[in-house]
């Protein structure tokens, strides 16, 4: 289910005012390994190194890593247009919904003409949460906007003293939705950076909220291994994606993706900046990922 | 004024709306402004004198000012009319209502025929399926109009567009497009109705039409000749923020700047969401100074500031108090939407009361009314100012209680009394109930609570025509012919008073206009009968000449 070429994927994020959407944005831009357009409230909230401006006109930014961002000051139809017209073309579109809006309502563009909708991302701010949930002015768009989040980021988990309850209300609001934790909004963007890996947590399956880990290691890792790990997988694991490199082959950075019991890899096409190393991200019902997994990969070698 | 020549226009009856002297027979302009209002005897004493007695046999009163209004009224105008009622466009043409499927087809039809570039989408406005019998309007209907050519059909609520099946080819809609709001048939084939914006901008070819003849100068003229057919001398775009684009501001002063443009307007800067989370550096505050301070002319009028707050009561999205919607649909999750968030109302308020500007800030809801009212309260504590006239806009479920704070702060209402026709038999039975529906746009509780307030068509949502808003506020029938909430009818005196010094008051512009009294602006409504004089039932059919605006006159339907 890769996205046919050319269609640029669209993430959205959302969640009210405060949560960390924009943090979120920020956190992307400066981690991201692809050419990624935002499209931002306010400007003045972007925290982009100088140095990394490239040019800049009233309603865009263009950032050296070829990072794009876009406002939504003249509407977001123009911004659409304004975004999908640049060259050379961005392989993925974030946009940060308002503090208020539906981030469902906006997740709707992102199948317009040339664009693919990848995940809705929710932002939501673990110290506050409960209250937000039970205020009778904005409980109801709080809990609205959790509801059509495929991921969830549990934010600032710093500053709670219990995210017991956070938790509670987010596996009853959504149970279906990943849960990420995260403070600063520091959040591993392969959770949400590709379709597949929301889609196919199965819908139908009401075991609670789903939980991800990232395992990551240096070294190349002989392929027996990585098919060891793989038969050893807890059988609650859905879905593992990430980069390998092979101990048979350790120039070549894989794509490893699973998907159920079936899993394959390959080569990792056009991208320049791949990384070195190992990196995984499994993903499964809270309490079913390992958290070994670090030995394991690095044990190959 | 250049001109120093005095004109006396007589009439058979002038209404002044100047309580020192309510009724006059003539009234002298010099240049735009008046000179005097008595009778010709009086006048005779500024010296010589033009007498025109184009008037004699005619009713002049205060031009209408209306308030609450929108430019996209003149631009609907650019493209055909398929509504159901009857409707007259700027050049006082009737377009007849198209009652059935087939007169909506026929319409678009001759309209096809009309189109030279055979490329050229087809796009009309005002359907409302809610009206049309039998079978609901979709593509196929439309492909009977052309196969060719594309078509898109804007629904009067905004949420919905019908197109035809050469606008889905061309827009690559079919039966895999997943966007939600692309209504599909039984087989799983798209029908042809786009609902809700992202939707409809597939067919974006057909969905921008609206918005880019909103910048067109012909939409602006098209507005103030809309304005002129019903008396109305001044007119609020209650809201755009075109105005920060290039080249729309010297559009709106090209087209007040000429003589013949027949109307003033009062052009709010739109607050957008964007940039309000950096309360310190509001653009919109500096551009809305910059435009009060810089830019007005006699014509063209500026200071106000638009806020939105919530959706509509018939969309079930404006955001009400507990107990909140009577018969929502399924699904509906309780209550409306927020478009600002409630706790940064106070800041976004703040930013612009501190800088002398006015807000208007749409609240269709109470509760909504009530954050705007709080938020209100907060930026007075933090910068005590007098004479605000911050306004609540639609102030369509206000309660008393609310009304008696709004007073205590010094705010304005301007009451949406055309819904009462419109949607009041809806809000009793489906939205609100009866009850609330029966005190909904509470024009008799504003006046009793002493709040200053005035009534609104929101054109092109109704259509403009402050005798017809007058006539709800004095009669509040519904489009069934019942009365809804008798106890909040109000006089026909009070209501014109809301149509002409009311709304002056809440745009800032009292001093200029709104009454008949040396000194101000030579704005007039021309009517052919004496409000005073039909019954309170009549109100609404008294034939409108035309206006005067700054001493000229401007006969409705012409171009």
């Amino acid at each position: 289910m890769q996205p046919s070429e050319g269609l640029m994927e669209v993430s959205v994020i959302g969640g009210y005012l405060g949560a960390g959407k924009t943090t979120l944005v920020n956190h992307i831009l400066r981690q991201a390994s692809e050419r990624v357009a935002v499209m931002v409230n306010d400007f003045g909230e972007i925290n982009i190194d100088q140095s990394l401006i490239d040019s800049r006109s009233d309603n865009t930014i263009s950032l050296t890593n070829g990072c794009i961002c876009c406002s939504l000051v003249d509407g977001f139809v123009s911004a659409l247009e304004s975004v999908t017209s640049f060259r050379p073309k961005p392989t993925r579109l974030v946009i940060e919904a308002s503090g208020v809006a539906d981030p469902g309502a906006v997740a709707a563009y992102g199948h317009g003409p040339g664009l693919a909708l990848d995940a809705v991302v929710v932002v939501t701010d673990a110290f506050r949460l409960c209250e937000q949930i039970a205020d009778p002015l904005i409980g109801q768009t709080v809990v609205s906007q959790i509801g059509a989040a495929d991921v969830i980021v549990l934010n600032k988990i710093d500053l709670a003293d219990n995210l017991t309850a956070a938790k509670t209300e987010l596996a009853k609001l959504n149970p279906d939705a990943l849960l990420a934790y995260a403070s600063h909004a520091e959040v591993n963007l392969d959770l949400f950076f590709g379709r597949e890996v929301v889609r196919t947590s199965d819908p139908t399956s009401h075991v609670g909220k789903f939980e991800s880990r990232t395992h990551e290691s240096s070294q190349p890792i002989p392929r027996a291994a990585l098919e060891a790990l793989v038969e050893n997988l807890p059988p609650e694991i859905q879905r593992v994606k990430g980069i390998v490199r092979l101990a048979e082959a350790p120039h070549v950075a894989m794509v490893f993706q699973l998907v159920g019991r079936n899993w394959e890899l390959r080569a990792l096409a056009d991208r320049n900046n791949s990384p070195d190393g190992n990196r995984l991200v499994v993903i499964g019902p809270k309490g079913s990922v390992p958290m070994e997994w670090d030995n394991a990969l690095n044990s190959g070698k | 004024m250049g001109d120093a020549s005095v004109k006396i226009f007589t009439a058979k009856k002038i209404i002044t709306m100047n309580p020192a002297l309510p009724f006059a027979q003539a009234i002298a302009v010099r240049g735009d402004r008046i000179l005097g209002v008595g009778t010709v005897e009086d006048l005779a004493q500024w010296g010589d004198h033009e007498l025109s007695e184009q008037f004699k046999d005619h009713i002049l009163m205060p031009g209408f000012v209306e308030a609450h209004t929108h430019v996209m009224a003149g631009a609907v105008w650019e493209f055909p009319y398929v509504g159901f009622y009857d409707r007259a466009d700027p050049a006082g043409r009737t377009w007849l209502g198209c009652q059935t499927i087939a007169s909506v087809v026929d319409r678009l039809a001759e309209c096809e025929r009309d189109l030279n570039d055979p490329d050229q989408t087809l796009v009309a406005w005002g359907l409302d399926p809610i009206f049309l019998k039998g079978e609901r309007l979709v593509a196929k209907h439309l492909d009977q109009i052309s196969t060719t050519r594309p078509i898109f059909v804007f629904h009067a609520s905004g949420h919905l567009a019908t197109v035809n099946s050469e606008m889905m080819r061309r827009s690559g809609i079919d039966r895999h497009t997943p966007t939600p709001g692309v209504a599909k048939d039984a087989d799983g084939e798209p029908n042809g109705e786009l609902q809700e914006p992202a939707a409809m901008s597939l067919a974006q070819d057909g969905f921008a039409a609206i918005g880019v003849a909103m910048m067109s100068p012909n939409a602006k003229w098209n507005y103030a000749r809309e304005a002129r057919n019903c008396g109305v001398t001044t007119i609020a775009d209650l809201g755009t923020t075109r105005l920060a684009m290039d080249g729309q501001l010297e559009a709106w002063r090209q087209a007040t700047d000429d003589p013949s443009y027949p109307a003033r307007v009062v052009v709010a800067v739109g607050h957008s969401d964007f940039g309000s989370e950096n309360k310190d550096s509001n653009p919109m505050v500096s551009l809305a100074v910059r435009l009060r301070d810089e830019e007005e002319t006699a014509k063209l009028r500026f200071g106000i500031v638009k806020l939105v707050l919530d959706g509509s009561i018939q969309g079930f999205t404006a955001r009400i108090s507990w107990p909140h919607y009577v018969n929502p649909p399924p699904g509906h999750p309780g209550n409306g939407l927020w478009l600002i968030p409630p706790e940064q109302l106070a800041d976004i308020v703040s930013s612009y009361h501190e800088a002398g500007l006015t807000v208007h800030c749409h609240c269709n809801g109470d509760e909504a009314a009530q954050v705007f009212i709080d938020a209100v309260e907060t930026a007075l504590q933090r910068h005590p100012r007098w004479d605000h006239r911050h306004t609540v806009q639609h102030c369509q479920l206000t309660t008393t209680a609310q009304y008696k704070k709004m007073a205590a702060l010094g705010m304005n209402a301007n009451i949406f009394s055309n819904h009462i026709f419109h949607w009041g038999d809806q809000h009793a039975s489906i939205t609100v109930g009866e009850e609330r529906a029966a005190r909904m746009d509470a024009c008799a509780t504003a006046q009793r609570e002493g709040v200053k307030f005035s009534v609104h068509s929101d054109a092109p949502i109704t259509p403009m025509g402050h005798l017809h808003t007058a006539w709800c506020a004095v009669n509040r029938l519904t489009a069934s012919g019942r009365v809804l909430g008798p106890e909040e009818r109000i006089s026909v005196a009070k209501a014109l008073e809301a149509c002409t010094l009311g709304a002056a008051h809440q745009l800032r512009l009292d001093h200029d206009i709104g009454s008949l009294e040396a000194g101000k602006l030579a704005d007039f409504a021309v009517l052919e009968k004496d409000p005073f004089e039909v019954s309170p039932e009549e109100l609404k059919d008294i034939p409108v000449w035309g206006t005067v605006v700054g001493g000229t006159p401007h006969v409705a339907g012409s171009t």
